[in-house]
């Protein structure tokens, strides 16, 4: 009974943190533990949860993508355009998935077929994601959302956020697919040899080029999502949220250098962020302050995880 | 040689090591006298590596006591006491140049400004005393693998010259930097310096050494004069089993029938390379580093580029690559395990069902899942006599020759016909040395052919029914079984004339 809670501490090290964090807040804040900041919390965190679970494949997989921030943002753009020009949702959401593809397939294209670094490439498609979001909006919000749309936005399945409900749609089927099939046991082999894999007949090409299309295909989603959950597309949604993404897969326990960590690590990264971003707000921190406290705690949990995963052998 | 009317320059006394509870070492005994060369033998694990770290004063022993000339030392000050150690890993800067390195330790001069000339002198001293011709300016990449060990010696030597340390030094040399490795310690024995030996090779033991240490598990087994123990019972005594059985001799190959052809296989690093591989042949490819041998493996499987053609079973492979070479029932067993063959940070597991994943599980619904896989793996841990702790460790916790074990095991999950090796016992014990060639003999009896590369000329010669020799990218011999003459085969691999190049 000890032996496997230690375990299960070992590899989800945030997870005490995590809860002791949420007792703490709740003792502190009378309006922490409430129906309404729960649920504000859940709704105002689906997008950075879709998105990061894009970047822990492609963490795992050794490599990183620094477009999915504004990724989020032009196929919001897009999608926002595409659903106001024809009123449907449906296309809206197809939209956003196939600007994120594409983006994707541009990034996984470079890197795996023609051997650039991630690092750079990824930089790149950033600024011209960056880019298409801001021309193709002229820089401000994209009127004229669906009613749907909004309404999608406030829907609550079983006191669940439905957006939350897309983000767990979306962590579950990337866990199926990470941990019981081929082609997740391949990521993660790659992410821990790249060339072993290679000389073990795995077809790193098509894996890495599938990563990354994933990761862009999840930044559309995570796009279409912040559309329900602000009321509009807005050209700079994604700007802000690349630290915080990279933050809660690290802090998680997933790390970059591919291999290691898991869906369920990210998971508990994104409620530790939430938890602590809407904590530090009840209690009254400024927002400056909370980005230091914020680094501070990506300091803790990356020195945690590097401890408990060097004593386990 | 042994001068024993002299006092000994160190010396050992029952010398324990444990590591929180755990004795790693347990009554290591022995001296060492000017101008001796000991062995220090025994398998993986043994305590070789803790017993060289006490011996150059990196670890504190836990019990025993140490005697530096004659006199009891409170802790072993290492270099303050004359010794120093070249570690297997060499520890060069490889930008800086030859004179930078040897005295990185403690540069001449004063604190503000570093005296270029003195330092010149000094390694150009060293150099001249080890009989070596290296340009001091030179940076130590630009030097091949022989020459930087020899850098390394000078270094060590320059911090302590009573008694120098050597673990595996000859690891990644060629036979003819091995050989003038070896006049350097014949030299330096002359001198009076003390020499402590560290190898997997016994013939190299045999070479350099004149006394020698036998380690398993912890223990020190033997020890004594080499002259007066034959190799056989070195070997059992680091195993603690005898390898009488070992046969020199092979089944001879029964009937022809050609598995794998090579044809005109050419590219930067080759030419002209042809050769054709029967069933249940053994064909080793001997040859110096950098010979083109592994390149030449790499491109039969598409790994590397190369013009040429490629036969299995008398039909031409259309596009060369490890996955549909495999399903041809090709498997290349990569030269260096842990940069291209093994996924570190994985599971034992994952590590052995990779290459053919569909051998070991059952698809559930949706052909999704894993299941069997744990059941199946620990079967091939079992029959493969793997040593772990459980099925899930991370392969990164295993010895050489277990890693290189479940390596065997992952191209053997294929059922293959044709096995190219590359290496296939680099870095391992004699136990697992064993045991794999065991295991090559017996898929060679039922019928695969298999091509083994090895730098390990013995090996070879033991295990092949026929050596193919390469030279600087060309096949410049063929020996049968029958023709076999290690001379011959080494002399025509370092041809003479190649030497100035």
């Amino acid at each position: 009974m000890i032996k496997a809670l230690s375990d299960s501490v070992r590899s989800y090290p945030v997870a005490p943190v995590l809860v002791a964090l949420f007792v703490g807040f709740s003792l502190f804040s009378p309006y922490f533990l409430t129906t309404g900041n729960i649920e504000a919390m859940l709704t105002a965190n689906s997008v950075v949860l879709i998105a990061s679970i894009g970047m822990t494949l492609v963490f795992l997989m050794g490599g990183i993508d620094l477009s999915i921030s504004t990724v989020i943002s032009a196929s919001a753009v897009i999608a926002g355009l595409v659903m106001a020009a024809s009123g449907s949702v449906l296309l809206g959401a197809l939209a956003a998935m196939l600007v994120g593809l594409c983006f994707g397939l541009l990034n996984g294209l470079l890197i795996g077929v023609l051997g650039l670094t991630p690092f750079i490439t990824t930089m790149a498609t950033q600024l011209i994601a960056r880019g298409v979001a801001f021309v193709l909006s002229k820089g401000i919000a994209v009127q004229g959302t669906p009613y749907s749309m909004m309404d999608f936005g406030f829907l609550s399945i079983a006191g669940v956020p439905a957006v939350t409900w897309a983000g767990l749609l979306v962590v579950a089927l990337c866990l199926l697919a990470l941990t019981q099939t081929d082609w997740g046991r391949h990521v993660m082999l790659i992410g821990s040899n790249r060339n072993a894999a290679r000389y073990a007949g795995i077809n790193v090409r098509l894996t890495e080029v599938s990563v990354y299309a994933v990761s862009g295909v999840l930044g559309g989603i995570a796009g279409f999502i912040s559309i329900a959950t602000l009321g509009n597309a807005i050209p700079g949604v994604g700007d802000t949220l690349l630290l915080i993404i990279i933050g809660a897969v690290v802090l998680g326990g997933t790390t970059m250098e591919g291999g290691e960590g898991s869906i369920a690590r990210t998971v508990l990264g994104v409620g530790l962020l939430s938890v602590l971003i809407s904590g530090l707000n009840l209690i009254g921190i400024a927002f400056y302050d909370q980005l230091i406290i914020q680094g501070l705690l990506i300091f803790f949990g990356t020195w945690l995880s590097m401890k408990l995963s060097t004593r386990r052998h | 040689m042994n001068g024993n009317t002299t006092t000994p320059l160190l010396s050992f006394r029952g010398l324990k090591k444990s590591f929180s509870g755990k004795t790693v070492v347990d009554g290591i005994s022995f001296d060492l006298y000017p101008g001796q060369v000991v062995g220090l033998v025994g398998e993986n694990g043994a305590g070789k590596s803790t017993t060289k770290n006490m011996l150059c004063g990196l670890l504190e022993p836990t019990g025993g006591q140490i005697l530096v000339d004659g006199h009891v030392v409170e802790r072993n000050e290492g270099h303050a006491h004359g010794i120093s150690a070249v570690h297997q890993e060499l520890s060069l800067f490889g930008s800086l140049t030859v004179a930078e390195n040897m005295c990185i330790g403690s540069m001449p001069g004063s604190r503000l400004r570093i005296d270029w000339r003195e330092m010149e002198r000094i390694v150009r001293e060293q150099l001249d005393f080890l009989g070596m011709d290296i340009d001091p300016h030179a940076t130590v990449n630009s030097l091949g693998a022989g020459m930087q060990q020899i850098v390394e010696i000078g270094k060590a030597l320059l911090h302590a010259d009573k008694v120098l340390i050597l673990d595996e030094p000859t690891t990644s040399l060629t036979a003819v930097e091995r050989e003038k490795l070896f006049l350097i310690l014949d030299k330096l024995r002359d001198r009076g310096i003390a020499i402590v030996f560290i190898s997997h090779f016994l013939e190299e033991i045999y070479r350099v050494c004149d006394s020698y240490i036998v380690l398993r598990d912890g223990q020190q087994v033997a020890s004594g004069q080499l002259a007066d123990v034959t190799q056989r019972q070195l070997e059992a005594l680091m195993v603690g089993r005898s390898f009488e059985n070992s046969p020199d001799t092979i089944r001879p190959v029964t009937g022809s029938c050609e598995a794998l052809r090579v044809e005109n296989l050419g590219s930067a690093d080759f030419r002209d390379i042809s050769f054709a591989v029967q069933r249940g042949e053994i064909v080793g490819i001997a040859g110096l580093m950098g010979a083109g041998r592994t390149e030449v493996a790499e491109a039969i499987f598409g790994l590397r580029p190369a013009t040429g053609d490629v036969h299995v079973h008398g039909k031409v492979v259309p596009e060369r690559s490890v996955a549909g070479m495999k399903r041809l029932g090709v498997c290349y067993l990569p030269e260096d395990r842990r940069v291209n063959g093994l996924f570190l940070n994985r599971a034992v597991r994952e590590n052995l069902s990779v290459a053919a994943i569909s051998r070991f599980i059952r698809r559930g619904l949706f052909k999704l899942g894993f299941s069997g896989e744990r059941q199946a793996t620990q079967a091939v841990v079992d029959s493969a006599g793997i040593a772990i702790p459980h099925i899930n460790v991370r392969v990164d916790a295993l010895s050489g020759g277990n890693q290189q074990k479940v390596l065997l095991s992952r191209w053997m999950a294929t059922e293959p016909e044709v096995l190219v090796l590359d290496e296939p016992t680099k870095g391992v014990d004699i136990g697992a040395k064993f045991d794999i060639h065991t295991r090559i003999r017996e898929l060679a009896e039922h019928g695969a052919a298999v091509v083994v590369v090895s730098s390990d000329l013995p090996e070879l010669l033991q295990l092949s029914h026929r050596i193919l020799v390469m030279r600087k990218g060309r096949l410049v011999g063929e020996f049968s079984r029958e023709e076999f003459d290690s001379v011959r085969i080494i002399s025509l691999a370092a041809s003479v004339d190649d030497k100035v190049a």
